[in-house]
C-alpha cells in the first residue's frame, strides 16, 4: 500500500515536471508580454514532431544499448537530440512573435486570443504538412529504461520518468538562475515591471519580448521533446490537452510567476494521480484539476504565488 | 411621409418599429438576409452548400448572439460558453433518452431549463471577476463539467447519448416526420427562435438595463457610484446570454439527434462561440450568427475542398484580426464605401495592393532579421 502510494506520488511529480515545462513557457510569455498564448500547445507539438526527426536521425547513428554504459550513452545522445529539436523553435518562436503577435500588443485581448488561435490552426497544418496525419513515434523508451535508476531507488520504477523529473528541476533551476542571476533576465523583468521606464533607459522592448516569447516556445518544445521520447506518440491533435491544462497550472501557481508554475505544476501532477491510485475516483481524474483551479480561483483571484505582470 | 418612414437631416430612415430606425441601404440589407435565411432549404436543394451545416452555424451563432451581450457590453470575455450549449444540448438528451419523452417542445424547454440553472450558478460565482480571472474562471466550470460528463456512466462517457430510440425522431409540433420534413420543420422554427431572440436581445440591449451593462463595461466603480447593483446586472445579463446557449444547445440536439460531449462541451467550442462573434462583429446585433455560419462552415466542411483546411481558417482569423477588426458585418460600410470609393478611382487599387503587399514585406523582414539575429548573434 504504501508502495503504491509512493509510485503514484512520484509518477504525479513525473506528470507535473512534464507540465511545468510547457506551463512554463506559457507564464513567461503571459507575465512579460500580457499575451495568453493559445498556440503554446501546438508549439509543444512541434517540438514532439521536430525530436522525432531528429532523434530518428541520431539514434540512427549510434547502436541500440546493450548494456550499463552504452544505455548512458544512447540516453545522452536523446537529451542532446532533445535539446537540438527545442532550440529549432527559438527562430521559429521569434518568428512568430515578430511577424504576427508584435503588431497587436495595444489591441484588446480577444483580439489577441483569436491572433494566437489562429496560429494554432495554421501551426496544426504546418505539422500535418511536415510529417503526415498519422502518429509517429522515436521508440527510444525501452533504450532509455536501460539506465539503471532501480538500485537507486530501492524499488523498480521507469529510468525514463527519473530523467524527466531531473531534467524539470534542471529546468527550474536554470529559469530562476536566468531571471535572477543574469543580466538579461533582470533586464526583462524590468521589462514586465514597466514598459515605458525600460524603453527611457535603453532597453528594445521589441527585443526583449521577441527574447521572452522564444524563450517560451523553447520550453514547450522542450517539454513536448521529452514527452515525445517517452513511451507516448506524437499526433496532430496533442497540443490540446496539454494547453488547457497548463492554463489550470499557471492559474493556480498565480500569473506570471515561476515558482507557482512550478508547485501548480506539481499540485495538478499529484492529484491527478491520486484521485485515481490513491483515492480510487477514476470518474473525477479529468475533473480534479479544473475543480482545484475554480476553488483557488474563487478563494485566492491572484494565485498562489501571484504577481502581476512580474517574473519571480 | 408613411407610418414606416422618417425623415431627418435630409435623409429617409426606414422605422419598422418603434425605435428602431435604419438607412434605406441598411433595410434592404436586412431584408435580403431574411429571403435568404428563410430561403435556405430552397437554395441548399440547388446548390452544393450543405443545409445541415448552415444549421449548425446558425446555431451556434445563436449561442455567439448570447455571448456577445456580455462581450459587448458588460466587456467580459468568457471562455466557457460551451457549458451553457452543452447542458442545453444535454438537458435534451436526457430527457428524451432516460424518460421517454417525445414531444420536440418538451425536450428543448427541458435543454432551456437545465442550461439556464448551470448559468444561475456559474453566473453567481464568476460575477465579481474581471478580464482574465473572469476568462480563466469560465474556462474552468466549463472544462469541470465536460470532464464530469465525459467520465459519467449516465451520460454515457465519450459516447454520448442518442436523443430517440434508432430511427424515431422527436415530434415536431406534434407530428410524427419524414427525415426530410424534419429537417425542414426544424429549421423553420430555428429561424422562428432566432428572429424573436435577435428582437429580444435588440429589446434587452436598448431597455435602460442594456445602458447599464454598458456602463458596467466602461467602469464598475463609476456605475457603482451612480447606483447600479454591478454584480447583479452581471450575474443576470450572464444567465440571459447562458439562456441564449441552452436554447441553442437544445435545437442542437434536436437537429444532430445524437449528443456527444466533444463537440458541444470541449473547451475549444467555447472558444469558437467567441471567436464567431468577433469574426461576425462584435458591434453588430446579428453579427454573430454571420460569424457562425461562416466559421462552422469553415471548420466542418472546408476539409472536403482542402486539404490544409485548418490553415485556411487560420488565414481568414488573420484577415479579420489585422484587416476587419470590426468583423465581416461590422466592416460591410467600410467595405462598401471604399468598394465605391475605388470604383471612381481605379488608381486607389493600385495603392491598396501596394500597402498590402508593403505591409507583408514588413512582416516576413521583421521575421527574417529576427531570426538572423537568433541565429548568427547581433553582428
Amino acid at each position: 500500500m504504501v508502495e503504491s502510494v509512493v509510485v503514484h506520488t512520484l509518477n504525479g511529480i513525473y506528470y507535473g515536471f512534464v507540465l511545468f515545462m510547457i506551463a512554463s513557457g506559457l507564464t513567461i510569455i503571459f507575465g512579460v508580454l500580457g499575451i495568453l498564448n493559445l498556440a503554446h500547445g501546438e508549439l509543444y507539438a512541434l517540438g514532439a514532431f521536430l525530436v522525432f526527426s531528429v532523434v530518428g536521425f541520431l539514434a540512427g547513428l549510434i547502436a541500440a544499448p546493450t548494456d550499463t554504459v552504452t544505455a548512458v550513452i544512447f540516453g545522452v545522445v536523446v537529451l542532446a537530440g532533445a535539446l537540438a529539436a527545442a532550440a529549432v523553435l527559438l527562430p521559429v518562436g521569434a518568428a512568430l512573435e515578430a511577424t504576427f503577435v508584435r503588431p497587436i500588443y495595444e489591441r484588446e485581448e480577444v483580439y489577441q486570443l483569436l491572433l494566437t488561435y489562429a496560429l494554432l490552426l495554421i501551426l496544426i497544418d504546418v505539422m500535418k504538412f511536415g510529417w503526415g496525419t498519422s502518429p509517429v513515434s522515436t521508440g527510444t523508451y525501452s533504450g532509455l529504461n536501460r539506465i539503471p535508476t532501480t538500485e537507486v531507488l530501492g524499488f523498480s520504477y521507469p529510468s525514463y520518468n527519473v530523467i524527466v523529473i531531473l531534467v524539470g528541476i534542471a529546468v527550474f533551476a536554470w529559469l530562476v538562475w536566468f531571471f535572477d542571476r543574469t543580466k538579461t533576465g533582470r533586464i526583462v523583468r524590468a521589462t514586465a515591471i514597466n514598459r515605458e521606464m525600460a524603453t527611457a533607459i535603453g532597453v528594445s522592448t521589441d527585443r526583449t519580448f521577441t527574447l521572452v516569447f522564444a524563450m517560451g516556445a523553447f520550453f514547450a518544445g522542450f517539454g513536448g521533446a521529452m514527452v515525445s521520447i517517452g513511451p507516448s506518440d506524437a499526433f496532430l491533435e496533442m497540443g490540446l490537452d496539454p494547453l488547457v491544462l497548463s492554463f489550470v497550472v499557471i492559474v493556480i501557481g498565480g500569473l506570471g510567476s515561476l515558482k507557482g508554475a512550478l508547485v501548480g505544476a506539481l499540485l495538478v501532477g499529484v492529484i491527478s494521480r491520486w484521485t485515481v491510485g490513491v483515492f480510487g475516483l477514476p470518474q473525477l481524474e479529468l475533473a480534479a484539476p479544473f475543480l482545484l483551479m475554480a476553488i483557488i480561483l474563487l478563494a485566492k483571484p491572484e494565485g498562489l504565488y501571484g504577481t502581476w505582470g512580474e517574473i519571480e | 411621409m408613411s407610418r414606416f418612414t422618417v425623415d431627418r437631416d435630409g435623409e429617409t430612415y426606414v422605422r419598422p418599429i418603434e425605435g428602431l430606425e435604419l438607412t434605406r441601404r441598411q433595410a434592404a440589407l436586412g431584408l435580403v438576409g431574411l429571403v435568404l435565411l428563410l430561403a435556405v432549404p430552397d437554395i441548399t436543394r440547388v446548390t452544393p452548400l450543405s443545409f445541415s451545416i448552415i444549421h449548425q452555424g446558425i446555431l451556434f451563432g445563436l449561442a455567439a448572439v448570447g455571448l456577445n451581450l456580455l462581450l459587448r457590453h458588460t466587456e467580459l470575455v468568457s471562455f466557457g460558453h460551451a457549458a451553457f450549449f452543452g447542458a442545453g444540448a444535454y438537458g435534451a438528451a436526457v430527457l428524451a433518452h432516460h424518460y421517454a419523452v417525445s414531444s420536440g417542445l418538451v425536450l428543448l424547454v427541458g435543454g432551456v431549463l437545465v442550461a439556464t440553472v448551470v448559468a444561475l450558478v456559474v453566473g453567481y460565482l464568476v460575477a465579481g471577476y474581471l478580464d482574465i480571472y473572469f476568462a480563466l474562471l469560465t474556462l474552468a466550470f466549463n472544462q469541470v463539467l465536460f470532464a464530469f460528463v465525459l467520465q459519467s456512466r449516465y451520460f454515457n462517457f465519450n459516447d454520448g447519448l442518442a436523443v430517440r430510440p434508432e430511427g424515431t425522431r422527436p415530434l415536431l409540433l406534434g407530428l410524427e416526420l419524414s427525415p426530410g420534413a424534419y429537417s425542414v420543420i426544424l429549421y423553420y422554427v430555428t429561424v422562428a427562435f432566432l428572429l424573436v431572440m435577435l428582437f429580444a436581445m435588440w429589446k434587452i440591449v436598448n431597455s435602460p438595463f442594456g445602458r447599464a451593462l454598458d456602463a458596467i463595461g466602461q467602469d464598475r466603480t463609476r456605475a457603482r457610484f451612480i447606483g447600479i447593483p454591478v454584480e447583479r446586472y452581471v450575474w443576470i445579463a450572464f444567465t440571459i446570454s447562458g439562456l441564449y446557449g441552452g436554447v441553442a444547445g437544445g435545437l442542437f440536439a434536436l437537429l444532430q439527434l445524437h449528443v456527444r460531449p466533444e463537440p458541444v462541451l470541449f473547451v475549444f467550442v467555447s472558444g469558437e462561440i467567441l471567436f464567431m462573434a468577433i469574426l461576425g462583429g462584435v458591434g453588430t446585433l446579428v453579427g454573430p450568427v454571420v460569424g457562425g455560419v461562416v466559421l462552422i462552415y469553415l471548420l466542418r466542411l472546408a476539409r472536403f475542398y482542402v486539404e490544409y483546411y485548418h490553415a485556411l481558417t487560420g488565414i481568414v482569423l488573420l484577415v479579420v484580426v489585422f484587416l476587419l477588426p470590426k468583423g465581416v458585418l461590422g466592416s460591410l460600410p467600410e467595405i462598401g464605401d471604399g468598394l465605391a470609393r475605388r470604383r471612381r478611382e481605379p488608381g486607389l487599387l493600385r495603392e491598396d495592393a501596394g500597402s498590402v503587399a508593403e505591409s507583408i514585406r514588413d512582416g516576413a523582414g521583421r521575421a527574417v532579421s529576427t531570426v538572423r539575429i537568433v541565429v548568427f548573434g547581433v553582428k
